[in-house]
């Protein structure tokens, strides 16, 4: 087992990690910018490096920063959360060279998995049902009329590199898919680099549903059943459950079987969620790999009861997984909401400043996972995430009151935060009828 | 400083928060207070104070540090602090043997090399990038370094 590791990101997940290392007995060296300079969660670190400036492209970007902060800590491993370096292949390989030990997969994985186009190349290999679309990128404007005549319109054109809804463009017809095209391919080559775009017949109000799954450096894979994150604003989850109500038995194990063939084809191992869209028929269709541990995780950890964090570092540090699919049965219904800096009643527009007051919700079946403090500066330069609302109960109606009991009693002051709009959703009879789609917030919104 | 802790003396732990408090709110840099035969003085130095948690940690952290930064801030006016522009490990010369870049007392110009920083096997000279005399060496021979890490501390007018 380790000794030390370094946590190579901030905020909640930091925390998070930090929380299992000293569970673990594992001493910890947390990094932060100039910007994170009086963050509470540095001080239940053993040893808290800077290693940059505010943006993240000058400090938590910073390969070579956070490796020498990884040397002068003498630690054995690096954690990288969520976001930053966390599906970054090449960080991957340079702790490999300099014998730390990078907590996910192999750089090799990553990059099987982490780029989209060749991900629905190895699901189609491991016979998992992929969206219809184009078989590899799109040459060119002509090459994606061809191609969206073959499938059928309406088309979504996804950036292959992408991430976080950018790069994505729906298209109903061809002289929209012109535009489309550009427009994708714009906004791909800005945010990621890569102009690259493939093409997938666009399903109508689909579900978003993932599945959660653990593998060792040993060929095991597990599967820890599934969470619905439909609840989507601008392809930005919202809230999370598990189980996904409404869907059929045979479809959720289908699905887990399908992630869990994904992942030895690919030579997957470390925490990693496989992500699906479900149609009005309950067909399923693999989107995307996510190769790190999730935002959304607690969700999955509350109904199964296993430390996801804590499995990611022993099975970074060799242990076989002690974990048989049949022990693992979901019990209870979880909901998690992001609480985001964002003010719903100007558009979502991010809001960061000093938190003055923050009281954090408590009680039988509440998990409130947030590094924010009263006095804590959120910072305008990360996400706006200011913590998550974890909410565990025996029925999805028992955990929906929970979830609407702590929204309320959670206070923030000092800053806009988007608890309004977890209650609104959370009031609404279709969220309460699980008729969800990932369509359903932006209409609830429009009103 | 919260030597007392009887409510309603002004040492009380939870008065000195309050007080700290106001101060933030008003943005004082300094408060005066005498009850009788007590007296507290607190004054802001040139840092931001974060009333973080613990909540009872917070007045005796925030107090006593106030007062050393207001005194460094003096002693600070006028020099020009090198700062590293990486992580990684100091070193005064190039080599055990050699002698170090930089002394106490030495006019330096802004091309000058006054420490190598090692970071993955990579030795890096990092060069002052201001021109004065050398008041003192920051930090020991060897020992780890973070982003912006005060290094050197130069008078620009000596």
């Amino acid at each position: 087992m380790f000794k030390r590791i370094l946590i190579a990101n901030r905020g909640e997940i930091a925390l998070r990690v930090i929380r299992a290392c000293r569970e673990l007995g594992i001493e910890t060296v947390a990094i932060f910018s100039e910007a994170d300079r009086d963050a509470p969660y540095l001080e239940l670190a053993d040893e808290a490096i800077c290693v940059g400036s505010a943006r993240a492209a000058d400090s938590y970007l910073r390969i070579d920063r956070v490796i020498s902060a990884a040397e002068i800590g003498n630690v054995q491993a690096i954690h990288p959360g969520y976001g930053f370096l966390s599906e970054n292949a090449h960080f991957a390989e340079v702790c490999r060279s300099c014998d730390i030990v990078f907590i996910g997969p192999t750089p090799e994985a990553m990059q099987r998995l982490g780029d989209k186009n060749s991900a629905r190349t190895l699901a189609r290999e491991a016979g998992v049902p992929t969206v219809p679309g184009s078989d590899g990128l799109v040459s060119s404007e002509q090459d994606a009329v061809r191609i969206a005549r073959e499938i059928g319109f309406p088309v979504l054109l996804k950036a292959t590199a992408g991430g976080g809804g950018k790069g994505m463009r729906v298209a109903a017809n061809d002289l929209s898919l012109a535009s489309a095209w550009q427009q994708a391919s714009a906004e791909a080559q800005a945010a990621f680099g890569n102009p690259g775009i493939y093409i997938e017949r666009y399903v109508e109000r689909p579900r978003h549903v993932e599945i959660q799954i653990l593998g060792d450096q040993h060929g095991n894979v597990v599967h820890l059943w599934e969470r619905d994150c439909s609840t989507q604003r601008r392809h930005q989850k919202l809230i999370e459950e598990s189980p996904s109500p409404r869907l059929p038995q045979a479809t959720r194990e289908a699905m887990a079987a399908a992630a869990v063939r994904l992942a030895k084809v690919a030579g997957y191992h470390s925490a990693g969620t496989v992500e699906f869209i479900v149609d009005q028929s309950d067909n399923f269709y693999f989107i995307e790999v996510n190769a790190r541990i999730q935002v959304e995780h607690p969700v999955s950890e509350m109904v199964t009861g296993i430390d996801l964090v804590k499995s990611q570092i022993r099975v970074a540090a060799g242990e076989q997984l002690d974990l048989r699919q049949e022990a693992i049965v979901p019990r209870g219904h979880a909901i998690e909401c992001r609480i985001n800096a964002e003010d719903p009643a100007a558009n979502f527009r991010p809001n960061p400043g000093r938190i003055e007051r923050i009281i954090a919700p408590g009680g039988f079946g509440v998990r409130w996972d947030s590094h924010a403090t009263a006095g804590y500066v959120v910072p305008p330069h990360y996400d706006s995430l200011v913590g998550k609302l974890i909410v565990h109960q025996p029925t999805r109606r028992q955990a929906i009151d929970t979830m609407i009991r702590a929204l309320k009693e959670l206070r923030v002051t000092g800053i806009r935060t988007t608890v309004p709009l977890h209650l609104e959703v959370l009031a609404n009879t279709a969220f309460h009828e699980a008729q969800v789609d990932t369509t359903f917030v932006e209409r609830m919104l429009a009103g | 400083m919260c030597a007392a802790q009887q409510s309603g003396d002004v040492f009380d732990p939870k008065k000195v928060r309050r007080l700290i408090e106001l101060m933030q709110e008003h943005d004082l840099s300094e408060l005066d207070l005498e009850q009788g035969d007590s007296r507290v003085r607190i004054r802001r130095g040139g840092q931001v104070v974060t009333v973080a948690q613990p909540a009872a940690a917070a007045p005796r952290a925030a107090a006593p540090e106030a007062a050393p930064a207001a005194a460094k801030a003096d002693a600070d006016a006028g020099m020009v602090i090198i700062k590293s522009p990486m992580v990684g490990t100091f070193y005064r010369a190039s080599g055990p043997d050699a002698s170090p870049f930089i002394k106490v007392g030495d006019r330096i110009g802004p091309d000058k090399t006054v420490c190598i920083i090692e970071a993955m096997k990579v030795f890096n000279e990092i060069p002052a990038g201001v021109s004065g005399q050398v008041v003192a060496i920051l930090v020991e021979n060897g020992a780890p370094i973070e982003f912006g890490q005060p290094l050197v501390k130069v008078d620009p007018a000596g």
